[in-house]
């Protein structure tokens, strides 16, 4: 950096709140993601006038500003592929408002999903996405990344909540943009541009949601299967039991492994088990909802059916599923975790292809995801010293796309395009679309300075 | 007012431990002097006892810690601790960055004024404490 | 590349096991203190991960997030990829201070104990006015804290042993020197065998600590297999007392802090809860507790290197306790107390104590 923007940066955020420091500058490198790059400095800004100031100077001087919350992102939006500024909000970590009557709750970027979740429960109201990486994950990321979760296919993804964004500009202009109604059609939805624009068009500083009463009861099963083909159909006939379960999850035989080897849960490893949920607010309710979904699942030779009974048992089922892709980091060095995501009614023949895939490249991947709402997780793992197995990996991935994207699909449900899949975007969207997007980022980002080299945007970069 | 490379200003009254004591009104105002905040490095915690304590002359009634070093605070006085500086709670290094000023810690109502008269007074009897503590903590 | 590093020999799969998930960042109290991501174990892990690298030496550059863990083990506890970072972390500080790049508060404390018998350097002890020495079924080991930080505690230990007629004595101790394994050093052989030349002496086959750090030190260094040959038990006293009855109880809502080095590292967690629901029938857990009970920020030197930080800690882990009202706060060990008693802010009325403390304090009362 150099000295006179150093000056500047350390007047608005002060002395303590600029950083060099090799220690920092390692960390903001990385997401979880398997991209890094040095960014020239950090900062950790506490107001909207603070992110505003940086934006405009940046703007002016061409600096690249990179926002984080957690740096938990999988595919690299967090990443400073062109150096420049880190944004880290954490310190704005105050919820600032919870409304019952209002039904909804405003909070700032920093806040962790799991702080608003605890905040919420008193009220018996919750924030239904429930990200797996939600203990750490910020609002902010949610935000920026439209962060899907378990609860996917009853209770959709973060977009369905958000009501209204403060965001600053590239430019440095703070916008307001919503409303704090339960439904509004004043104006376009900017809002909604936002969400899931992973920090390429503006850096999001307070978010007002809308909340849920949280239904008091569940019920959850699981079933095993033989035959991955079987659990694929299953999963695609759901929709005839006439229920949409709160939470429908795939869990393939390496993950199911792999978390054997982690907990005592001891689960049966099989080709494929699928972990349902229905809720309610009576067990009588949710009891008639899961018996609806295990009748599809019998229809599909099933090898077994389990309901699972006390809260102690569900809870270790789904803090397992939540933390399979970190349990599976154990087999190799390496791994990437994909997202793709296709219609209901093609999702067996997408774990075929995923099952045919690995074999083709000889390399090991495991699957799981939200086969609920078509989202599964194959997830590469490979040795990434071995200079070959690399390039194996990278020839499974472009198929995995190719796959999805011709099953009707799309690249990714939930964890964003970033660098990872970014030179995949033409596969998906048509050059209408790409250049519609480029135009929207050019507007707002003329001098391209924020989040820089994602999502395929820029147009050299086109992929 | 500079004494071998310390600030120890001649108006105040100085308990041998090297805790300054002067007058405010009816009250007296105690913290630490130069030499002791620069010998214990960044003060990290401060007891900061009830008010309506007892204090005894020479009898300790509070503790404070550096990362280095435990300290002992002695009563100047007899007495009775009237108020604490509570900025110390959450900032106990002021005491390293303004110990005459901000830095103060606690506010005594004495039994009896006169007994500062015990105390170490005036620039001749200061620099002689001084220069002997100086020697003393060199070794 | 040929490893240079014995952190790298021991634990390179590990690191490199290593997701970056982040999942650390929720349980972390250090980050959870200060929000610097640098400080955080996937922070750490990432640091190592590029020396291994060779994409940046391991120098005094990384003192200040290497040598700034309390080694709790709440990361290693929820990590879902297997990393047990702060036994990576502890090798890693080996190997520092093998080419010279420590923090100058442990460089500090190894120095120290080559000269005096405690970590703090004092020369004087407070007296308690027992026994030192002598022949008694029972040797008491107080450990530094107790004797020079916490004295008022040590003294309450020893009165609620006198009354509950135990046989013990206390001895000539010094430090028994297991915080220098954990900070790039290693047990002082010296002060060992006085340790334990003075335990012998007093033909006593069971010491009671009243530190954790002591009696995991005793009971696992190699240092001291001496004693445990010799079949020497040794337990911490909240073990020891576990089956006495007290006959005093407090309608008090209590709550109790399990200190890291009694659970995490050494899987103690009932012992003590039994002993307080005996004299506490109005018990109540904090928000985090056993496995996943917050750190307080004094262990694995950080209290000593970085105080601010460490007082933080502290400060996080009492919101806990005002969160659920509590009147009294438990735990069972000296370093605890002593950083949670400096963090208590004036406005929160609860009162912290050692177990043993608050019992003796209300039998005290009965009489």
């Amino acid at each position: 950096m150099e000295a006179r923007i150093r000056e500047m940066l350390k007047q608005v955020v002060g002395e303590e709140n600029y950083t060099e420091n090799l220690i920092d500058m390692v960390s903001f490198s990385y997401d979880a993601s398997e991209h890094s790059h040095r960014p020239g400095c950090g900062l950790w800004v506490q107001t909207a006038g603070q992110v505003s100031e940086i934006l405009e100077m940046a703007n002016r001087e061409g600096i690249p500003v990179i926002p984080r919350g957690a740096g938990t992102g999988l595919s690299g939006m967090a990443v400073p592929i062109q150096g420049g500024i880190v944004l880290d909000l954490n310190h704005m970590n105050k919820i600032l408002e919870i409304s019952i009557e209002d039904r909804l709750a405003v909070v700032q970027p920093g806040v962790v999903y799991a702080d608003l979740e605890r905040a919420l429960a008193p009220y018996g109201f919750f924030f239904p996405p429930d990200p797996a990486s939600g203990t750490v994950s910020t609002l902010g990321g949610n935000v920026a990344t439209n962060a899907g979760g378990l609860k996917g296919a009853k209770y959709g993804t973060t977009r369905d909540y958000v009501l209204g964004l403060e965001v600053v500009l590239p430019d440095g202009r703070i916008m307001k943009t919503g409303s704090r109604t339960m439904k509004s059609v004043s104006g376009f939805d900017l809002a909604r541009l936002f969400v899931g624009s992973e920090g390429t068009l503006g850096v999001v500083t307070e978010i007002t949601l809308k909340i849920n009463p949280r239904p008091t009861a569940t019920s959850a099963a699981l079933a095993t299967f033989d035959d991955l083909e079987d659990a694929g159909r299953a999963i695609s006939q759901i929709m005839y039991s006439g229920i949409i379960p709160s939470a429908l999850e795939i869990l393939g035989r390496h993950t199911l492994e792999a978390i054997n080897q982690n907990t005592d849960l001891r689960l049966p490893e099989v080709d494929a088990m699928l972990l349902a949920e229905t809720d309610g607010y009576t067990l009588e309710e949710t009891s008639y909802q899961i018996e609806k979904v295990i009748e599809v699942f019998e229809k599909n030779h099933p090898k077994e059916i389990k309901r699972a009974e006390t809260e102690k048992e569900k809870e270790a089922l789904w803090a397992a599923r939540k933390s399979a892709y970190a349990v599976l980091a154990r087999i190799k060095t390496n791994f990437v975790l994909e997202d793709v995501t296709v219609p209901m009614q093609r999702i067996a023949e997408l774990l075929k292809g995923i099952e045919a895939i690995s074999q083709k490249h000889q390399i090991q991947i495991a699957t799981f995801g939200h086969a609920g709402d078509g989202n599964l997780h194959p997830q590469i793992l490979y040795d990434g010293y071995d200079p070959e197995e690399v390039k194996r990996m990278e020839r499974a991935s472009a198929d995995l796309f190719n796959l999805a994207v011709d099953l009707g699909g799309t690249l990714t449900g939930e964890h964003g395009i970033g660098l990872s899949k970014a030179p995949f975007m033409t596969l998906e969207h048509d050059p209408v679309a790409m250049d519609v997007m480029r135009k929207v980022k050019r507007m707002l980002d003329p001098n391209n300075i924020l989040n820089p080299g994602k999502m395929a945007l820029d147009p050299v970069s086109s992929g | 007012m500079e004494m071998h490379g310390y600030k120890m200003p001649e108006d105040l009254y100085y308990e041998e431990n090297h805790f300054w004591v002067k007058e405010e009104g009816d009250l007296l105002v105690m913290g630490m002097d130069d030499f002791a905040q620069i010998m214990a490095g960044e003060i990290v915690y401060v007891q900061l006892p009830d008010e309506g304590k007892r204090i005894k002359a020479g009898k300790k009634f509070a503790k404070l810690e550096s990362g280095k070093w435990l300290g002992k605070v002695f009563g100047p006085v007899n007495g009775e601790l009237a108020a604490v500086n509570e900025e110390l709670e959450t900032n106990p290094s002021l005491i390293n960055d303004d110990c005459y000023g901000k830095g103060w810690m606690y506010k005594i109502r004495p039994d009896d004024k006169g007994e500062l008269a015990n105390l170490i007074h005036g620039p001749e009897a200061v620099e002689n404490w001084l220069l002997a503590d100086i020697e003393k903590y060199a070794k | 590349m040929e490893a240079k590093y014995d952190f790298e020999k021991k634990f390179r799969e590990q690191i490199l096991q290593c997701s970056r998930c982040g999942f650390c960042q929720a349980v972390c109290p250090v980050f959870g203190a200060t929000l610097r991501p640098a400080y955080n174990a996937r922070g750490k892990m990432l640091l190592l991960k590029e020396v291994m690298d060779h994409k940046i030496p391991l120098d005094d550059a990384l003192i200040e997030t290497l040598f700034q863990c309390t080694t709790c083990a709440s990361c290693a506890e929820n990590c879902p990829s297997g990393v047990n970072v702060p036994e990576i972390i502890k090798q890693v500080r080996k190997d520092m201070v093998h080419i010279g790049s420590c923090h100058p508060a442990f460089k500090g404390m190894d120095a120290i104990l080559k000269e005096k018998t405690n970590i703090y350097g004092e020369e004087e002890q407070e007296s308690f006015g027992r026994d030192k020495n002598t022949r008694a079924e029972i040797v008491f080991f107080v450990g530094c804290v107790g004797l020079y930080r916490e004295e008022e505690s040590t003294e309450a230990t020893l009165d609620l042993l006198d009354r509950l007629d135990v046989d013990y004595t206390l001895i000539d101790e010094v430090c028994c020197s297991g915080v220098l394994e954990d900070v790039g050093y290693e047990i002082n052989r010296d002060l060992a065998r006085k340790n334990m030349d003075r335990i012998l002496a007093t033909g006593a086959k069971t010491v009671v600590t009243g530190c954790p750090y002591c009696s995991r030190t005793f009971n696992t260094k190699t240092q001291y297999s001496p004693l445990r040959d010799k079949g020497i038990r040794i337990l911490h006293v909240s073990q020891f007392l576990k089956d006495f009855d007290f006959g005093v109880t407090t309608d008090k809502r209590v709550t109790y802090h399990d200190p890291c080095d009694l659970g995490r590292h050494c899987g103690i967690y009932e012992e003590p809860r039994e002993t307080i629901r005996k004299i506490a029938p109005n018990f109540v857990e904090m928000a985090h507790h056993h496995a996943d009970s917050l750190c307080c920020g004094a262990g694995g030197g950080v209290r000593g290197a970085y105080p601010k930080n460490s007082i933080a800690m502290a400060r996080r882990r009492l919101l806990e306790a005002e969160e659920i009202g509590a009147e009294v706060v438990l735990t069972d060990c000296n370093s605890c107390v002593h950083n949670l008693a400096n963090a208590k802010l004036r406005k929160q009325k609860f009162r912290i104590y050692n177990t043993t403390q608050f019992i003796n304090e209300l039998m005290e009362e009965a009489e």
